[in-house]
């Protein structure tokens, strides 16, 4: 028997699909005739539960898949794997914090200017690509959507003060 | 019929706006395919954001564009760099490169272009003849049969995504849930929503999508720091001039392979999940083991180029005709289609050809002139791509991610959606970190409401919950979604197993059940056929298994 990375996904499948079908109890039932709405969602779950367990089960019981232990689970490596992709991560929850403020043009240009620097490096002359290449790109998007398409992309509170 | 057939021609040939958008959507599917670490799917689902302010037809005859566009894109990186663009052109490689590198570069490109065009023509008949008949069958159907053939698509998607079945299967379920979340549309009550306002309303289908597909895709396409910060290509190709008489008489005199490839890439595309990346490994293999010069395959063969090229292109009419007919999408493109004309208030069924005649015209014509479009734009995209190529991944990558969140926000104009699309985003790069299959989760998004909907429909009809087993059709969909569910194990079996040598005749016998009972006498001898066919091979391999 081992524990790997399946056995902790499906635990957390597991405890979510707990959740869920705990949830499942609160929906309203409006007593009209036909089929309840928490029936299907429960099905799902019931059914979702079952292939966790299953999950679970063949995860602990394999002996092809490699343990916790001998998984490369050092920290550095961790952070190196997932370094990039974390800065997405971040740089996409900032860029939509601070969205209401400083509206889509201007977040956008940050937001991809700050990406390509995060991504890309720090020197002089990709600093000053960057730049270009944000600007230019995210004014093209803005302008595409703002006049062509008509949408209306989100000002931001410092557009608005101004 | 004929006057709805010509106006929708003029809807699409004869106005300017729908002939330049297609034309940008081509030329933009041709880059999309031909950048490796993009796919089609991913220029289509880039596409739809600019198609809510066009009409339905606008909209669908530009990701038509973008989608016939990518299947040859992907023919000019593999051919000129030996690196497959997209998944759908991996077996023109075998035998492109090799021909370019014996000095015919022009001559490779104009059979993998013209193999493209004509494969894309065929499936466009058998699409155009194929889909109103199927539609007709379809109309047949009540919500059990509906709900069965739902359960079947999911099915065969979790089979033929690859992998690990388990996760695939969890993989769809979780799909199914996302698409219950916010208030029901039977009762209008709120589930799933823990007192946030915002969750009421659902899920919409496009961030979801966007997060799954594109959105986690570029967090993979920048993980390597190396990879990421490098041009996209490194080996970058030139200018070459394109062979088109030569190509053109080639494929002629190869007819035979080309009809085959065609019609193995229409077969293909029906199947649910079963796209291009299926197709033109098949039709390659088919070509092989028919062609008299087998040793010739992998050194420049031109029936290795034409067999893929024509495969994949056909694919496209073929994953078009079930959503057209059925509603049901074939591969991920038409999933997003499917959620194009939810946008425009369409909803895609048996009906859709009857309700909808001029718009389900114009798809079958757009996709026509999709064609002529890839092959006048190859040269002009060519030095493009060229220059496209010198970019490093995350510069793409990061004015992409701005996009998709512009897209996104446009679609009911509120910041929720990007939020979700970020969620989905997240999720959608760890599952794949994780070994799950997206295919069945974006299914099952996209779905999930329309199963419920006919679960819900056919017990409001009867309680007679064995009506979904009695029913010819929904058995017959049922017994296929066991069967698809099985057929990884058969894969995996080894050939000499009882199981893996019973799999194929049981599952002949067992569909000939349902057929049977539909009574009509093509159907019946349908049936009378796969019984004594299946019946033949189980006794040739029961005996061959006494023998040994």
């Amino acid at each position: 028997m081992s524990i790997n990375k399946d056995t902790i996904v499906a635990i957390f499948l597991l405890l979510f699909c707990g959740i869920m079908i705990n949830s499942s109890f609160d929906i309203e039932d409006p007593g009209y005739q036909g089929m309840k709405a928490s029936f299907w969602p429960t099905i799902v779950l019931c059914l979702l539960s079952v292939m966790s367990l299953v999950m679970l089960i063949k995860s602990m019981v394999s002996s092809t898949v490699n343990n916790l232990n001998s998984e490369n689970t050092n920290s550095q490596n961790i952070f190196l794997r997932y370094k990039n992709a974390s800065i997405c991560f971040l740089m996409f929850i900032l860029f939509l914090a601070f969205l209401d403020y400083l509206g889509m043009l201007i977040g956008g240009v940050l937001f991809v200017f700050g990406l390509l620097t995060l991504l890309g490096g720090f020197q002089i002359k990709k600093i000053i690509n960057h730049s270009i290449i944000s600007i230019i790109t995210i004014g093209i998007m803005w302008s595409i959507f703002t006049f062509g398409l008509k949408v209306i992309l989100p000002e931001g509170e410092i557009l608005r003060i101004w | 019929m004929i006057d709805v057939i010509l106006q929708a021609f003029a809807s699409i040939v004869l106005d300017p706006v729908t002939l330049g958008l297609m034309f940008v959507g081509t030329l933009a599917g041709i880059l999309a395919g031909a950048i490796p670490g993009f796919t089609i799917a991913m220029g289509v689902i880039l596409t739809l954001p600019f198609t809510f302010g066009m009409t339905a037809v606008q909209g669908l005859a530009t990701m038509l564009g973008v989608f016939v566009g990518g299947f040859s894109g992907g023919l000019m990186s593999c051919m000129l760099t030996g690196i497959p663009g997209t998944p759908s052109s991996v077996a023109t490689t075998f035998d492109g490169f090799p021909l370019v590198r014996s000095g015919r570069p022009g001559l490779a490109l104009g059979l993998g272009l013209w193999s493209s065009f004509f494969g894309g023509m065929i499936s466009a008949v058998i699409l155009v003849a194929l889909a109103p008949q199927l539609a007709f069958l379809g109309l047949e159907f009540g919500p059990w049969d509906y709900f069965s053939l739902i359960i079947f698509a999911l099915t065969i998607t979790v089979s033929l995504s690859g992998g690990n079945i388990t996760k695939g299967l969890i993989a769809g379920l979780l799909g199914l849930f996302a698409a219950t979340v916010g208030e029901d549309e039977i009762n209008g009550v709120a589930r799933f929503t823990f007192g946030f306002d915002d969750f009421k309303q659902g899920f919409a289908f496009l961030p979801v999508l966007i997060g799954l597909f594109a959105f986690s895709q570029l967090l993979t396409d920048v993980e390597d720091d190396k990879r990421a910060k490098s041009p996209l290509m490194s080996q970058s190709g030139t200018v070459v001039k394109v062979e088109h008489r030569q190509a053109i008489l080639i494929i002629l005199k190869r007819w035979v392979n080309l009809f085959r490839s065609s019609f193995i890439g229409i077969f293909t595309g029906i199947l649910p999940a079963a796209g291009g990346s299926i197709s033109n490994i098949l039709a390659y293999d088919q070509a092989k083991k028919a062609s008299a010069n087998r040793s010739n395959f992998g050194k420049g063969e031109y029936d290795g180029v034409i067999a893929p090229e024509a495969a994949n292109n056909a694919t496209a009419g073929g994953a078009l005709i079930m959503m057209m007919a059925l509603g049901i999408p074939g591969d991920i493109v038409t999933a997003v289609m499917l959620g194009a004309l939810m946008i425009h208030n369409i909803i895609p069924g048996p009906t859709f050809i009857q309700d909808e005649p001029l718009l389900a015209y114009g798809v079958f014509i757009a996709f026509f002139v999709a064609h002529f479009f890839m092959v006048g734009l190859q040269a002009f995209s060519l030095r493009i791509f060229l220059l496209v190529t010198k970019i490093p991944m995350y510069v793409l990558a990061s004015v992409i991610l701005a996009y998709c969140a512009i897209g996104v926000f446009a679609l009911h104009n509120i910041v929720f959606d990007i939020w979700v699309m970020f969620f989905f985003g997240v999720i959608g790069y760890f599952m794949k970190k994780l070994g799950f299959p997206l295919a069945p989760m974006i299914l099952g998004v996209v779905l999930g409401k329309l199963a419920e909907l006919n679960l819900a429909r056919a017990t409001g009809i009867s309680d007679d919950m064995l009506l979904f087993v009695s029913r010819p059709w929904s058995l017959f969909f049922l017994l296929m979604a066991v069967i698809s569910v099985i057929f990884p194990f058969y894969q995996e079996a080894k050939k000499e197993t009882l199981f893996a040598k019973l799999y194929v005749p049981v599952s002949m016998i067992v569909l000939s059940l349902p057929l049977f009972l539909m009574g009509s006498p093509v159907r019946m001898i349908v049936a009378v056929i796969l019984v004594l066919t299946g019946a033949y091979f189980l006794y040739k391999r029961i005996t061959s298994l006494k023998i040994t």
